[in-house]
């Protein structure tokens, strides 16, 4: 066992916080702090992530070869735990984190050649084509329809809860292109390489949170070429499920983010009157509660690190539903404390004050504001990627196999 | 990062771990417990003929310059297996104490620790989860050129079979202080029990009790404690492991409506559950020693720790019996002494709840 602490770590920590101190914008700071769900606001984020590519910081999980940094684990934590005590929005993870690495592993090399430069500069946003009105948590039940004609394929039906479809230039999607034999067989993977194909159309779904985060897609005798597909016609479940491990497993890690959050509810609750007496932060519920957030918070940020590098534990054939379960419910607890610790602050509906670049002041603080934005729009964390009741299944039926 | 157990540490594993399958199984332990014997005094000399009572001590000292790693990997072992043998207090703590004296007393006896002549118990809690040196309230009065103690210690592991105690007491500085008494001292008074998880254990009442001052430094005192906790958690951790396959075996095999009850959604999301809390308590007990090891480990970082393998595994044992159904309930199965050993260690050195607020007030 060892964990690297050489000086030279803390001359890297200084160059990663020097560069976040000079290299965003002002607007990509506000949507940073204005950030209130995994996905941050659009616009800014490309920006800074256009902003991280010229840098080369902008895929560290990724093969040096194909653009990461080649960094230790060591080395990404710092990064990690230094973007987000610079509350700069994170990177969408559709691009990076799923349909990149995907191509990475299964990808052809003209299909990596094609797609890795955009996905990698920001040019280019992919969007998620995976659920259905009717099939969520079983999705292989899916039946979006794609007919081969020549080197083409027609695409009928629709897709939604595609997160973004209205600012994404590309997508990757489940098509059904056989009925035969099990539900799994006859699906298909393939790469859009646009969203306005003839016949295409996106209409985004306003979420309880009061924005338009998710979309449902719908296809109409939609013609796209087959030269898009990722594996062979009718074994795109495999290379779905392939996608799954790195959509659950995640690339970066997420405790860095959680436990900023709870240091921002704590600084709130230092200034916020308890009806007991005293401030918030000194009532003895409210330091139980946040030191069991946090320390179920730190057993995850410990859990990726050995993921990261390497252990065991991420062997496990259930990881990436252990992953997903524990992520998604911390956000949720995280999110629950901060909206608590605002109470009544966080009634008030302030959709204006949080655009970035509004000139609308909060009522109240920048905490308020956030709190219950945040608190809302996690509701969806524990039902998209596969519902945790799913995961659940899939971590009992490892058990199995123990 | 590596988080590894090294090859070595791996052969060390296997060797005790044959050991305890091949005579400590749960059947011999059972059977252990229920004797008159506080411990098997044959089990503690295979102990150190493993070389682990002399492992954490350095070659200066004779010892063997074990690493906090090392116990870690052994004592996971000692969970599985339900060890009721006092390691954790008599070399861990105890041997740790003295070998942090420059006193030769404490020089001498730690020999004897080592070589397995000699239990030395560590007498602390004082009855309200004593979770660290600042909360002891014991007082040492000075006393010619020496020091008496008066007052009560709890839960002393081993505390009327020891040769001698290290007890921890304020001196007329106020300060935290390590004291050596040797047993059967006069004023010593110490009411014996075994403990709900087989161990044994004494109250010990000190009126006006003779003791030695052991000139170990309070951050000395500290790092002992944290490597003590940090070793108790491997032996929840072991526990907790075990727990997870000893239930997730039966609601494989236990049948209700014609069906494995693990088939059930209700079932099985609870032994998902199961293996979510161990994930978690294994990936901090790992990291926590790799700190440790690098010596970074702070003081929140082992309350994190404590708290959460406290938290963790009563919840597991709880999930556990239920799963069980009746013969969860009962004494035979190994399921419910799990449990008792799990709480047992959520409540010394504080509680689960103890280390959330103060995780939480930081």
């Amino acid at each position: 066992m060892n964990i690297d602490f050489a000086p030279e770590l803390e001359a890297f920590r200084a160059e990663v916080a020097a560069f976040f101190a000079t290299a965003p914008t002002p607007a990509i700071r506000e949507a940073g702090r204005k950030t209130t769900s995994v996905f941050a606001p659009f616009k800014e984020c490309m920006e800074w992530h256009r902003i991280l590519f010229e840098k080369g910081w902008v895929a560290p999980h990724w093969p040096k070869e194909h653009g990461g940094t080649g960094w230790s684990v060591e080395q990404r934590f710092i990064f990690a735990e230094e973007y987000r005590k610079a509350d700069l929005p994170p990177l969408l993870p559709q691009s990076l984190g799923m349909v990149g690495p995907l191509l990475i592993d299964l990808g052809t090399d003209e299909q990596k050649a094609r797609y890795l430069p955009g996905i990698l500069s920001g040019e280019d946003f992919w969007a998620q084509g995976y659920s259905e009105p009717n099939s969520g948590s079983d999705l292989a039940s899916l039946s979006c329809r794609a007919e081969a004609d020549g080197d083409d394929y027609i695409i009928n039906g629709s897709k939604i809860w595609t997160t973004y479809a209205h600012h994404a230039n590309r997508m990757f999607m489940l098509v059904r292109t056989s009925n035969e034999g099990k539900k799994q067989q006859g699906i298909t993977f393939l790469l859009l390489d646009r969203t306005d194909y003839p016949g295409m159309t996106i209409r985004p779904i306003i979420g309880l949170d009061g924005f338009p985060e998710q979309c449902e897609v719908f296809f109409e005798d939609v013609r796209v070429p087959q030269a898009g597909r990722v594996g062979a016609e009718n074994e795109g479940w495999a290379v779905a499920k392939h996608l799954l491990t790195h959509e659950r497993g995640g690339g970066n890690a997420a405790s860095p983010t959680l436990m900023r959050y709870c240091e921002r509810a704590r600084e709130a609750a230092a200034v916020t009157p308890s009806p007991f007496g005293g401030m918030l932060a000194a009532d003895p519920v409210f330091q139980r509660e946040l030191g069991e957030l946090e320390a179920d918070i730190a057993s995850l940020g410990h859990f990726e690190k050995l993921a990261i590098s390497g252990h065991a534990i991420a062997r496990d054939p259930a990881f990436p539903s252990i992953n997903k379960t524990i992520n998604s419910e911390l956000i949720q607890r995280a999110s629950t404390i901060m909206a608590q610790v605002s109470g009544v602050g966080a009634l008030a509906r302030q959709l204006e004050a949080l655009r970035v670049g509004s000139n609308v002041e909060p009522l109240g603080s920048e905490f308020d504001l956030i709190s219950m934005p945040l608190y809302l729009n996690s509701r969806a964390t524990t039902i998209y990627a596969g519902s945790n009741e799913v995961q659940r299944d899939l971590i009992a039926r490892s058990l199995a196999g123990a | 990062m590596d988080f590894n157990y090294t090859e070595e540490q791996q052969m060390l594993r296997d060797s005790i771990g044959k050991y305890l399958e091949k005579s400590y199984d749960f059947d011999a332990r059972q059977k252990l417990v229920r004797s008159d014997a506080a411990w098997s005094a044959e089990a503690w000399q295979q102990f150190a003929d493993f070389g682990l009572l002399a492992l954490p001590f350095t070659e200066e000292q004779g010892g063997l310059g074990g690493s906090i790693s090392d116990c870690v990997a052994f004592a996971e072992l000692f969970g599985k297996h339900l060890v009721i043998e006092p390691y954790t207090s008599a070399v861990v703590l105890s041997g740790a104490a003295l070998a942090a004296s420059a006193h030769p007393a404490a020089q001498d006896l730690l020999e004897k620790v080592m070589g397995g002549e000699a239990v030395v118990a560590f007498a602390f809690e004082e009855g309200a989860g004593t979770p660290s040196p600042a909360h002891v309230a014991m007082t040492a009065a000075a006393d010619g050129a020496g020091h008496v103690l008066s007052g009560e210690k709890r839960l002393v592991i081993a505390g009327a079979e020891a040769d001698a105690l290290v007890v921890a007491a304020r001196s007329d500085e106020g300060a935290p202080a390590l004291f050596l008494v040797e047993s059967g001292a006069a004023g010593l008074h110490p009411r014996a029990y075994r403990t709900i998880d087989g161990r044994s254990a004494a109250d010990i009442r000190f009126d006006r009790v003779v003791a030695q001052v052991l000139d170990c430094p309070a951050e000395v005192l500290d790092d002992i404690l944290a490597r003590a906790v940090i070793v108790q958690c491997a032996e929840a951790v072991g526990a907790m492991g075990a727990l997870c396959a000893i239930t997730a075996e039966y609601a494989l095999t236990r049948k209700q409506f014609g069906v494995p009850i693990a088939t059930f959604q209700a079932v099985a999301h609870r032994l998902a559950d199961m293996k979510i809390a161990y994930t978690k308590a294994r990936a901090s007990l790992l990291y926590t020693t790799a700190l440790a090891q690098g010596g970074a480990a702070t003081q929140r970082d082992v309350a994190i720790l404590k708290a959460q393998c406290g938290k963790l595994g009563r919840a597991i044992g709880e999930a556990a019996i239920q799963t069980h159904g009746g013969v969860g309930t009962t004494d035979e199965l190994s399921v419910s002494h799990y449990h008792k050993r799990l709480i047992a260690c959520d409540a010394m050195f504080g509680d689960h709840a103890y280390h959330f607020r103060t995780i939480g007030r930081s």
